[in-house]
């Protein structure tokens, strides 16, 4: 049968490419391994992997293709975008899906691979062989067919009639079902969460960072491989600080979105999906040091390898993690489960198992330092340093963890240890008790590490380049401790020492650097590093929850952190008065948010209330994720305040107005009255009725009227008449609304034993001011967060660019 | 001994240390029954809205009361004194962590698990089955 309107040529070009994706890797594998003895098959390696990209290239430009033309027979096309979906945010709905986001990594691997081609030189065959080996598999994990009964990877390329729940449904042997179901003349589109300018940019920078890790691990394996272990080290260094840096501001965006579009209340929340990017990116911090220890000054081979291994298989479980269903109930924001978990745990071990076992079976031929490093050597404490950082990503990694121990060790688990699945009560206390003091011990390593000098550093002059930084750093710490009100010893110490770190460096890199541009990277990445940690601690340690609600319930209850507020109502609200002026619908593309406007003023110095400015925090309508909250912030230059709406009756008038209660029952006699509500009577002034017989005698239709004078306060007479209808045998009411009166009355029968009619009646709901419930939180000096953030990119990108740029003879 | 290996030691004691603090920070998914057995020790329950009972937002002191199910089929009154989550009634699962008490479940917080789009895809095609059978195709 010939189907209408499919564009079968599409699906069938990206599986084609996928498939050629994945052979042309694997053939770039084998011939990378082959000339390895014989350079002859280098040529053909370097032609495979070429074709792999392409092939690559090619699978993702269909696939955008199809997305951008609205092919909606195609599963993905349908899932993820909507013929209302603006053009812009058809990035997002790319890597939304599993599918695409494999491929978005893929894309990137192969971006890399194709610089590398140009520029490993010696080192092409080894590294691209093990780059092509995970594009092998990441492949694979697109390619959507079954073996053996085994489902190997899921396809992006499926028309959605091919889908398994869906084959053997009647509607797929419609020939044209495209034009005949208006479910499939628009996709279900992009949640509108995601769209989000965000969206468009955090993603691609996040996994070409978890992509990049890969550069290192393949220098590193290629290294083993070719038992020359030394000479990786170089042509390694850049691209580890690449990384770091790259992965850095993809983690950094994530943060800015969750911060501006989500509404829990900060930019770090301890989930497992931002604890996996997190990780990867400290050891690759570590990493990356110790490949600058190695090439400087040696003696840290094993740990440069196990470091340059360890962060790509961190990825690889990441991965494993966010899409395998695993974390489920722990997080909010993990992939849907595609079935594929156990192809990635495969894939996982398999990883693990190669480079764990190259790295052991090559240990012992390692080069040995001849002579210990001295602990007044920069050398030791960078190692350190690293060591430390490895800790902090091993110790969130184990956390994060925990579903997987309940899989290994719960109550259905391979070795039965415990009951009941256990889950961390309060991550974020968790976490930070750990991570503050890695933060404290780092930031001094930071704040000490450049003026250490390599092999033996001379200590009173250490002593004396240190001490005015020190000095500094203590003064400038009272003082906004003091000023502050920061009272937590942990706490001030970290105040300090992440201080001290952005002073020390500063200052090293005035008196002792010149302002030289060559030790500009590092100085520069290093003040982002303290201007980071001291952000995060002030903006968390400090904030102030302004709509703290002080009503008194029970001991055991906290107190409440939202504030209702009614309209036209003023509160104050930390040194704000607010005003909540109104809710309006946004309009065009936005029309599904409602806006609550909320007007700040602040006290003058005349004691006039002076507006300072407007938030409209939102909520918007989504019929697939329900009804969202965003927040709206106004950023100052060391504050913002951050307002959401934690409750709104988002109910239209008419839905308002169509809810009846306080229902009655009661009969009445002619001439009876009876008071109802404290401010209506009702009386029955007469009964009229209407009836039509059929031919044979029967009754066709009676109809019963009750006149009912309804008496409101100050004399006010409205008659009203409801009706009870008997059709066909089938009974209804006619009710009477009285919409002035807010009151509804009904004609429900006769009441057969004292045959008298029988009455309802209802009111509706007495006319609140509508209101809404705020949080409003101040997060002091979180700029010093993003402004370090973004040092520490552009410096380790400065550093980067130093070590590559051609230099002068 | 060297100092790599003392670097070592210290590694693996802190990572031994991560792992314990880990399981005592940790609480136990349960039902109503053992958290009401341990009165006033936290718990997590995972359960579904009971959408016959009562349920019940008083904003003006933010105490929102519902009737909750767990998995084994035991239902309690909960009381959350945050607002009511939004969509609170098309939530297919949530997840409780609180304590019992003698009259309810005090919850501290709440997770919802709302129907996903995956499903929404099923009961399109199973609309569009029904569909064709009503027009007797």
């Amino acid at each position: 049968m010939d189907y209408i309107g499919e564009h079968i040529w599409a699906g069938e070009l990206g599986r084609f490419a996928v498939s050629l994706a994945l052979t042309s890797a694997m053939l770039a594998v084998f011939s990378f391994w082959q000339a390895e003895k014989n350079p002859a098959w280098k040529k053909l390696g370097k032609v495979a992997f070429a074709t792999h990209a392409l092939s690559v290239f090619t699978v993702v430009g269909t696939l955008f293709f199809m997305m951008a033309n609205h092919y909606f027979e195609y599963d993905y096309v349908w899932k993820h975008t909507s013929l209302d979906l603006p053009p812009r945010y058809l990035f997002s709905a790319f890597w939304e899906g599993q599918e695409g986001s494999f491929l978005l990594w893929m894309f990137w691997h192969a971006v890399l691979g194709l610089v590398l081609l140009f520029t490993a030189k010696k080192w092409t065959g080894p590294v691209l062989g093990t780059i092509a080996a995970v594009q092998a598999f990441l492949s694979s994990m697109v390619l959507g067919v079954y073996i053996f009964g085994y489902k190997i990877g899921f396809s992006p390329f499926i028309l959605i009639r091919e889908m398994p729940e869906n084959i053997g449904l009647p509607w797929t042997e419609i020939s044209d079902y495209l034009t005949r179901f208006p479910s499939f003349m628009d996709g279900t589109g992009l949640n509108p969460l995601l769209q989000n300018y965000w969206m468009t940019i955090h993603p691609p920078t996040l996994f070409l960072g978890f992509a990049s890790t890969i550069v290192p691990f393949a220098f590193a394996i290629g290294a083993l491989l070719r038992k020359d272990y030394k000479g990786w080290i170089k042509p390694a260094l850049p691209w580890a600080f690449f990384s770091v840096s790259i992965l850095g501001t993809g983690i950094l965006m994530g943060g800015a979105w969750a911060y501006e579009a989500l509404s829990f209340g900060g930019f770090w929340a301890w989930d497992p999906v931002e604890n996996s990017s997190l990780v990867p990116w400290l050891t690759m911090v570590a990493c990356a040091h110790l490949i600058l220890v190695q090439k400087n000054r040696g003696g840290v081979l094993p740990s440069a390898l196990f470091l340059s291994i360890i962060s790509f298989l961190l990825v690889l479980y990441s991965t494993f993690l966010t899409r395998s269903g695993v974390l489920g109930d722990s997080s909010v924001h993990a992939f849907v489960d595609l079935g594929l978990s156990g192809q990635l745990l495969i894939y996982l071990l398999f990883f693990v198992l190669v480079s764990f076992g190259l790295l052991a079976f090559h240990y012992r031929k390692l080069p040995k330092p001849k002579k210990e490093e001295t602990m007044d050597s920069r050398e030791f404490w960078l190692f350190i340093g690293s060591m430390v950082f490895l800790l902090s990503s091993l110790q969130i990694t184990i956390s994060t963890s925990m579903p997987v121990f309940n899989k290994l060790f719960g109550p259905e688990g391979l070795i039965h240890l415990y009951e009941n699945n256990k889950t961390i009560s309060n991550p974020i206390d968790h976490y930070n008790s750990f991570q503050v003091p890695f933060a404290i011990v780092l930031t001094v390593l930071v704040s000490i590490g450049q003026y250490l000098t390599y092999r033996k550093t001379n200590m009173p002059t250490f002593y004396k380049k240190l001490a005015a930084s020190a000095g500094i750093s203590v003064i400038l710490t009272i003082a906004f401790a003091w000023y502050s009100g920061m009272t937590n010893p942990i706490y001030i110490l970290l105040l300090f020492t992440s201080t001290f770190a952005i002073v020390a460096n500063i200052d090293y890199w005035i008196r002792v650097g010149r302002g030289k541009i060559t030790l500009a990277g590092s100085s520069i990445a290093h003040i982002g590093f303290g201007l980071v940690i001291l952000g995060a601690l002030i903006s968390n340690a400090n904030k102030n929850i302004i709509s703290q609600n002080k009503t008194f319930i029970h001991k055991e209850f906290p107190e409440n952190e939202n504030l209702l507020i009614e309209l036209n109502d003023t509160l104050q609200m930390g040194e704000y008065w607010v005003t909540y002026v109104g809710e309006r619908a946004g309009t065009g593309s936005e029309s599904h948010y409602n806006y609550f406007d909320l007007e700040f003023y602040r006290e003058n110095k005349d004691s006039m209330l002076v507006q300072e400015f407007v938030l409209s925090p939102s909520i918007q309508k989504n019929e697939r994720m329900g009804n969202v909250p965003e927040p709206s912030t106004e950023h100052f230059l060391t504050k913002d305040i951050y307002t959401h709406v934690t409750y709104a009756d988002v109910r239209t008038p008419e839905e308002k107005a169509d809810e009846w209660q306080d229902e009655f029952e009661f009969t009445l006699s002619e001439g009876e009255s009876k008071m109802v509500y404290e401010n209506i009577t009702v009386r029955l002034d007469s009964i009229i009725s209407d009836t039509k017989k059929n031919p044979d005698g029967s009754f066709a239709f009676i109809a019963i009227g009750a006149r009912i004078s309804i008496l409101g306060l100050a004399d006010s007479v409205v008659q009203a008449t409801p009706i009870y209808v008997v059709q066909n045998n089938q009974a209804s009411s006619i009710d009477a609304e009285l919409l002035d009166f807010g009151f509804k009355i009904q004609l429900a029968g006769i009441d057969g034993q004292v045959n008298k009619p029988l009455l309802k009646v209802w009111r509706q709901k007495p006319d609140e001011k509508p209101f809404i419930l705020i949080q409003a939180i101040v997060f002091p000096m979180i700029n010093l967060l993003w402004v370090g953030c973004i040092l520490m990119a552009i410096g380790t990108l400065i550093a980067v660019w130093q070590r590559i740029k051609p230099t002068k003879k | 001994m060297k100092k790599t290996h003392i670097v070592l030691i210290l590694i693996v004691a802190v990572l031994i240390g991560a792992i314990m603090v880990m399981f005592k920070d940790a609480g136990t998914y349960a039902g109503f029954n053992l958290a009401d057995s341990n009165k006033g020790q936290e718990f997590t329950v995972i359960g579904y809205l009971d959408k016959e009972a009562k349920m019940d937002f008083d904003a003006r002191k933010t105490i929102f009361t519902f009737t909750a199910t767990d998995k084994t089929g035991v239902s309690r009154k909960v009381i959350y004194n945050q607002p009511k989550p939004q969509d609170f009634e098309r939530s297919e699962e949530i997840t409780m962590k609180g304590f019992a008490t003698d009259t309810a479940f005090i919850a501290s917080e709440i997770l919802m698990k709302c129907p996903s789009k995956y499903n929404e895809q099923n009961e399109m095609a199973g609309n569009n089955n029904s569909y064709i059978d009503d027009k007797g195709q």
